[in-house]
């Protein structure tokens, strides 16, 4: 569980990045949080794992405060940034040298999940090109068994076959004990994988809903004039007419559109705020 | 849990730290091993004895400890590898205490006894290679022996090394990238503005001056002769235990106090 309250960070004085932020992200959800670029999305990330700090206001993560850094917090989290760290070692090695610090770290899986990304053994991991170290932070992470995995632009780097095997493999060890957090601005790659959306703009929360309620509130639909509708969030030519986004006023849940979701909440925040009664 | 200190995740954390990155421990331990051996075979052969032991010596452990203590918290120059030391699961404490431990306590014991070996070896060699039936043999045997250890050359030179070696720790985790050449230059300018200040308040005391030594002396000139002026007993008392023990125990020990407050 991640509760933020009151949020606000900066990397300098009198330019928060984030003001004020309230967010509660109970376990059993892959969350996807979305951001323009330097909209500050590794930035909470990094505040979730406390390699940042808040300015002010209360950050709690499986509930431990993140600045502290406590071993028994750190064994509770995974961070893969967008760039990962592997040393000049074997798969073997790393795993004989990093493995223990997580109790619950499974190895068997771990071979399992190196065997789904078609990471082999071929020497030294530092040898290996930038996407195949990736996924093999990426196999490492997941076998690690950490209550929380916390992703920043995971599928930067990695081959369209690549993508696909991570988003399956995510699919398939998420259990409802993980939270499972991407954090990108690659929203296609994130498609039918999350059930939770997060967009953050400006250091402002614009939206935090899961699929389904984004489903039943806005409608995603394409149409042949655009005069036909009032209240556009969003809209963009199309090959049939106009992709549009428009409040749903029916109960039918719609199919999300992730790509068009996100313009049209950054481009009309208040209207957004007001539908999904963002605080 | 205990999250302050674990002796299993201590333990664990050391195996990583030296087998994480063998060239920049193991290997470089070594090199610099080999480097004062170096040094020391050359200083003999174009300045002699005495010579050889106090450059290879200073060179070997302050500043040997000066780059030894530059790796073992030199994570921070990517975000990658800044991200994955912070992230890993095991204590501030422990973190430091496993890079002061390999850095401060592992390297000076290596050191040492390999210095002591290696001088031992090459005096022992000389003394052999002189010929007993010399009218000058005693002299000659006597003018070598091994370097003290214990001695007020070796007591400087600790004090260079626990001064350098702290100051390392310390701006490998203040400057993240190229955190070497950023100490090494802070302390160069440090030690120039220390020399500076101190050469202005004696020229300005005495006026003409032929030297000042750092919180020490300063030597003035006395017609074709000079005199020294020693400064007084309790002030340079009160400089020693600053420079040997305060400014040393607050460089090892900040790093602890900046791995719990580090952001990156």
């Amino acid at each position: 569980m991640i509760e933020v309250n009151n949020l606000s960070f900066g990397y300098k004085k009198g330019k928060p990045l984030y003001r004020n932020l309230n967010l509660h992200l109970p376990i059993g959800s892959i969350y996807g949080l979305l951001g323009k670029n330097g909209a500050g999305k590794s930035t909470l990330l990094k505040n979730f794992t406390g390699l940042l700090f808040p300015k002010q206001g209360e950050l709690l993560v499986n509930g431990f405060i993140p600045k502290k850094r406590l071993p028994s917090f750190l064994e509770t989290i995974y961070f893969i940034p967008e760039e990962v760290y592997v040393p000049s070692l074997t798969i073997n090695s790393y795993k004989k040298l990093f493995a223990p610090f997580y109790r619950l770290f499974n190895e068997e899986r771990f071979y399992g999940y190196l065997n789904q990304l078609d990471v082999h053994d071929t020497g030294k991991l530092n040898t290996l090109s930038f996407g195949q170290q990736k996924k093999f932070i990426i196999a490492f992470a997941l076998a690690c068994n950490t209550k929380i995995l916390l992703l920043d632009e995971p599928t930067n780097g990695l081959d369209i076959p690549s993508k696909i095997q991570f988003r399956k493999l995510i699919s398939s060890v998420f259990t409802d004990d993980k939270m499972i957090f991407i954090s990108t601005h690659q929203i296609r790659d994130l498609e039918n994988l999350i059930d939770n959306v997060i967009i953050v703009d400006n250091g402002e929360l614009l939206l935090q809903a899961s699929i389904g309620e984004i489903g039943r509130k806005l409608s995603f639909k394409t149409i042949d004039n655009l005069s036909d509708e009032t209240e556009l969030l969003y809209s963009e030519p199309c090959l049939k007419g106009h992709a549009v986004v428009v409040e749903n006023k029916t109960a039918q849940e719609g199919q999300v559109n992730l790509e068009h979701l996100f313009n049209a909440i950054t481009e009309n925040p208040a209207k957004a705020k007001a539908i999904f009664n963002t605080k | 849990m205990n999250n302050t200190f674990s002796i299993k995740r201590f333990k664990l954390l050391f195996r990583k730290t030296i087998a994480e990155r063998p060239v920049q421990t193991i290997g470089v331990m070594a090199l610099l091993l080999v480097l004062s051996l170096i040094l020391y075979v050359a200083a003999k052969e174009l300045a002699g004895f005495n010579a050889a032991q106090n450059l290879s010596f200073i060179w070997g452990l302050a500043g040997g400890g000066f780059f030894m203590a530059s790796f073992v918290f030199g994570y921070f120059g990517t975000n990658a590898s800044g991200s994955s030391y912070l992230t890993l699961p095991a204590s501030y404490l422990e973190k430091w205490l496993c890079g002061i431990l390999i850095a401060g306590v592992l390297y000076l014991i290596i050191f040492l006894l390999f210095y002591h070996l290696m001088d031992i070896a090459f005096v022992e060699a000389y003394h052999h290679s002189l010929d007993p039936s010399s009218l000058s043999y005693k002299q000659q045997y006597d003018s070598v022996y091994p370097f003290d250890l214990t001695g007020r050359i070796a007591g400087k030179v600790y004090a260079m090394f626990l001064m350098l070696a702290g100051a390392m720790f310390t701006g490998a985790l203040y400057f993240n990238k190229s955190a070497f050449i950023k100490t090494a230059i802070f302390c160069c300018s440090i030690f120039l503005v220390l020399f500076g200040l101190n050469w202005l308040t004696a020229t300005m005391l005495f006026g003409h001056i032929n030297d000042a030594g750092l919180y020490n002396h300063v030597t003035l000139p006395l017609g074709k002769e000079e005199a020294t002026l020693l400064m007084p007993a309790s002030t340079e008392s009160l400089f020693l235990t600053t420079t040997l023990y305060i400014i040393p125990a607050v460089l090892w020990l900040l790093p602890l106090i900046r791995l719990r407050e580090k952001e990156f």
